[in-house]
């Protein structure tokens, strides 16, 4: 490592790298804090004695060639307001994140070369990429991330990821007041929480310590725009600018996505190894898209459902990628809707699941048991808690004074496709009768089960993976956040989330992520189904390809064989 | 004739206003927010009062109502919220397809049930028409979704002889067409060779047709010049309503082989509550009943000349 290096270098490293020799932490935990501060992905993995990662040249490789991939094609004309990391995955392959998190689970530098943070983890400064161009002939700078930053953080936008840097904003009464009497609070951008250093180094001067920063910067909605997206309409898909190795073609709203070659500048990345790569949308049936691999239609898939896996299995052609994930499906009660907003009515509910029959039941048992406070063992942070067991006195004693002693009707919304969400709602419908809970299931179709998802009192939501458990809180349950679907506000959970994202040990963030949990799962507002594991089929001539955690498309180092 | 067809146009436009106006209503009162399906689910309260108010949302239902009249009748479809372009840009061409389905389903279609029909029927009881009448109740009673699941196991999965879905991504496809078209044919012809065989066994039993046999008339030439045409009014009915049918009947096939069609459209329209995708959809089924009905009755009078307009 060099000396300027060094001189960059936060000042715990040292102590990490001491505490890896010394085995108190696990060499996950050193790679995941290590690339978070700041040190290079290859300099972390020499530190833990490993060989390098990140994308080798394959000398095999072939150049050329059309990948066909079978995913529904959504609008994708805003990455700020992207809701489904389908819109993500075709406007990843032209605009980019400033971050990426590996196949190893660690962060990556994409649009950011490197970056570095204060001792306090307040201030964060990006070191951006000098030979990044956009399609229209801009360079690549701190404006244009300056100016996505303002957008995401303006409540105007509409953008989840103001609760994803709720560290660079600040929250205010507007003087107006709600039906109900309360007063209407607005979110806005800190003043000074962003700040240009030169062309291409960017600060970020943070309210609370956050660690998971540059996590949050590879999300699908952090992709970067050009600064003058929204006067070039705030469209990309009818102005595709961006700084990625592909460029748009075609595209059709429920049909296909057509990305070819940049030809106009070289990606800073080097050579990519496909042509060009054709998203087709086979509609919400996953047996069409099982028909099209079948057939050699397509090449791969967005992703296989465990109903179709025993299927794949069976022919010779295609080869399925698993992954564990932190993936998870939540049936989340509103805690200010009656009658979700009594405590003990909730924790009934929970006291009522099985989660390893859940997980049989619902996902074959491909994944892991989960523990309703939304941190996964596969998060560096996870703290193991005393496992939760089905008891249907403790059940009914809590109904009971929860006053539904004779029982009590309920319903639940859940969205008709996957298929797994509906079941989850089954296998949760019979569990809890028992204790006399008649718990009705209202399955809607996507397009109806969007309108209502925020205001259902109980509904079943599913959740992408998000490589720390930290962000997942931050989104989901931090008070007031865009995503927090259960109206959940505890001020000593927030003041404890502010907390762990300043912790620099891992074995420290762990004992106080273990509150977080216990914080979660006593105030009983979700019953998580289960971890599951993700599948994606390809035709045995891709290569290069791998099931990533979130269902991301990273094709860069894609390419046909044959 | 012209009086005739008239009234039908006449009939047809007020049709059109009285289901328009339907429509609207119904959209009225279905819950969910058309701005959150075209903002996203986590677009804030301020953005989807935004939107709703800038694309007339919060303007009183009958202006919206006479708005959208006038601009359909000058031509001016409205936007798609769920495809985000101009309704016309996404109408005619799933129109087309589902047109190519169904001209590929009734060129086979109708052929086969006729001939298959006026065999049984020939001869009412024989073993012919007991074989036919048996496969035509057989595959009537099987629902496209179940013909289309084992047609696809035989064909793609363990034959491997034709591609699983029918998306034409890169353009049109004849043998992308080959398993949607046998699936409905599979599933409409036993009705319409049912119908033809009940009119044809009718039409045989008639005084006039015993009396060509008796007078010693080839059977093919009593058949073919004084049977069929007689026989063909009622199949004529049928084979009519089908096209009705099949505009929106084809939706559990064009979903099934991801088909971009005029049903499968339709489909997507009323999930996303596309109200204006929805009402020229339904503008368009309404032309078509219409326009086979006005075109089956003119075809009575040929087939039977005693049928007058008046």
């Amino acid at each position: 490592m060099s000396k300027k290096s060094k001189d960059k270098m936060h000042p715990y490293i040292p102590e990490l790298v001491n505490k890896l020799r010394k085995g108190e932490v696990t060499r996950r935990d050193f790679l995941n804090t290590a690339t978070l501060l700041g040190v290079s992905a290859g300099a972390a993995y020499a530190m833990a004695g490993l060989p390098a990662p990140g994308r080798k040249a394959h000398a095999a490789a072939k150049k050329g060639g059309n990948l066909r991939v079978s995913m529904n094609v959504k609008a994708t004309d805003d990455p700020a307001t992207f809701d489904w990391s389908e819109k993500g995955n075709v406007a990843r392959h032209m605009t980019e994140s400033l971050v990426r998190i590996g196949d190893d689970g660690v962060a990556q530098p994409v649009l950011a070369e490197s970056w570095s943070a204060s001792e306090d983890l307040k201030t964060w400064t990006f070191n951006l990429r000098k030979n990044a161009t956009w399609s229209n002939g801009d360079a690549f700078g701190a404006d244009d991330v300056i100016f996505n930053f303002r957008r995401w953080l303006d409540p105007k936008t509409g953008s989840s990821n103001q609760g994803r840097f709720s560290s660079m904003t600040t929250t205010s009464d507007t003087g107006n007041k709600d039906e109900n009497g309360n007063a209407i609070m607005s979110t806005t951008e800190a003043g000074g929480a962003l700040e240009k250093i030169d062309d291409h180094t960017v600060r970020f001067n943070l309210n609370n310590a956050d660690l998971a920063l540059p996590e949050s910067m590879a999300d699908y909605p952090a992709l970067i725009v050009n600064r003058r997206f929204e006067d070039d309409g705030g469209d990309l898909i009818k102005n595709p600018v961006g700084t990625g190795p592909y460029t748009l073609k075609e595209f059709a709203i429920g049909e296909k996505a057509t990305l070819v070659r940049r030809t106009d500048a070289p990606w800073w990345g080097g050579e990519t190894y496909l042509d060009k790569i054709s998203y087709i949308d086979h509609g919400d049936d996953p047996a069409a898209q099982v028909a099209a691999l079948a057939s050699d239609q397509v090449d791969t898939n967005y992703q296989t459902s465990i109903e179709q896996v025993g299927t794949i299995k069976n022919i010779a052609d295609l080869e399925i990628y698993e992954r564990v994930t932190a993936q998870t499906g939540v049936a989340r009660m509103h805690v200010t809707a009656a009658p979700y907003d009594n405590k003990k009515l909730r924790q009934a509910i929970q006291a009522c699941v099985d989660h390893d029959k859940m997980l049989k039941f619902v996902y074959r048992g491909r994944g892991g048991p989960a523990e309703d406070h939304h941190v996964a063992p596969v998060h560096p942070e996870y703290a193991e808690l005393p496992k939760l067991k089905q008891d249907y006195d403790k059940a009914k004693k809590l109904l009971a004074e929860a006053g539904y002693a004779d029982g009590i009707e309920l319903r639940i919304d859940c969205v008709a496709n996957p298929p797994w969400e509906q079941n989850a709602c089954l296998a949760l419908s019979e569990m809890v009768k028992p204790a006399g809970i008649d718990l009705k299931i209202n399955i809607m179709p996507g397009g109806t089960y969007w309108d209502v998802w925020a205001s259902t009192p109980f509904g079943f939501t599913a959740w992408t993976h998000r490589a720390l458990g930290v962000q997942v809180l931050n989104l989901a349950y931090r008070s007031g956040v865009a995503w927090n679907e259960t109206n959940y506000s505890n001020p000593e959970f927030d003041k404890t989330l502010d907390q762990a994202g300043g912790i620099l040990d891992p074995n420290e963030r762990r004992k106080v992520t273990r509150k977080l949990e216990e914080i979660l799962q006593d105030d009983a507002i979700i019953s998580q189904s289960l971890w599951r594991s993700v599948f994606v089929t390809a035709n045995k001539r891709v290569k290069g390809l791998y099931a990533q955690v979130a269902l991301e498309h990273h094709y860069n180092g894609v390419w046909l064989d044959g | 004739m012209l009086i005739f067809v008239g009234k039908r146009i006449g009939f047809m436009i007020l049709t059109m206003v009285v289901v328009s106006i339907l429509l609207f209503l119904l959209l009225e009162l279905t819950p969910g927010n058309v701005a959150t399906k075209v903002l996203g689910p986590y677009s804030s309260e301020e953005q989807r009062n935004l939107w709703l108010e800038a694309h007339g949302y919060f303007e009183p239902f009958y202006i919206r109502y006479f708005d959208w009249l006038g601009n359909f009748a000058s031509g001016n479809f409205g936007d798609s919220v769920r495809f985000k372009v101009p309704v016309s840009e996404v109408l005619w061409p799933r129109l087309a397809n589902t047109a190519i389905l169904g001209i590929a389903t009734f060129a086979v279609m109708i052929p086969l049930s006729l001939i298959l029909g006026v065999l049984a029927g020939m001869r009412e009881g024989s073993k012919t028409d007991r074989s036919i009448s048996i496969v035509s109740i057989v595959t009537t009673s099987i629902p496209e979704f179940a013909s289309a699941v084992f047609i696809t196991a035989i064909l793609v999965f363990w034959l491997k002889l034709l591609p699983g879905t029918s998306t034409m991504t890169y353009g049109f496809d004849i043998v992308q067409l080959i398993l949607p078209a046998m699936v409905l044919i599979i599933y409409d012809f036993g009705y319409v060779t049912r119908m033809t065989r009940a009119s044809m066994a009718e039409v045989m039993t008639t005084q006039y047709i015993r009396t060509a046999v008796l007078k010693g008339l080839p059977y093919r030439r009593v058949v073919m010049r004084h049977a069929l045409r007689n026989a063909l009014i009622a199949p004529f009915t049928v084979i009519m309503l089908q096209i009705n049918w099949l505009l929106s009947g084809v939706i559990v096939v064009e979903f099934f082989f991801a088909y971009k069609g005029f049903g499968a459209l339709l489909l997507e329209a009323s999930l996303n509550k596309d109200i204006y995708l929805i009402e020229a959809c339904a503008m368009v089924a309404v032309l078509v009943a219409v326009a086979t009905q006005t075109i089956a009755d003119i075809g009575y009078t040929y087939l039977n000349p005693r049928i007058r307009f008046s």
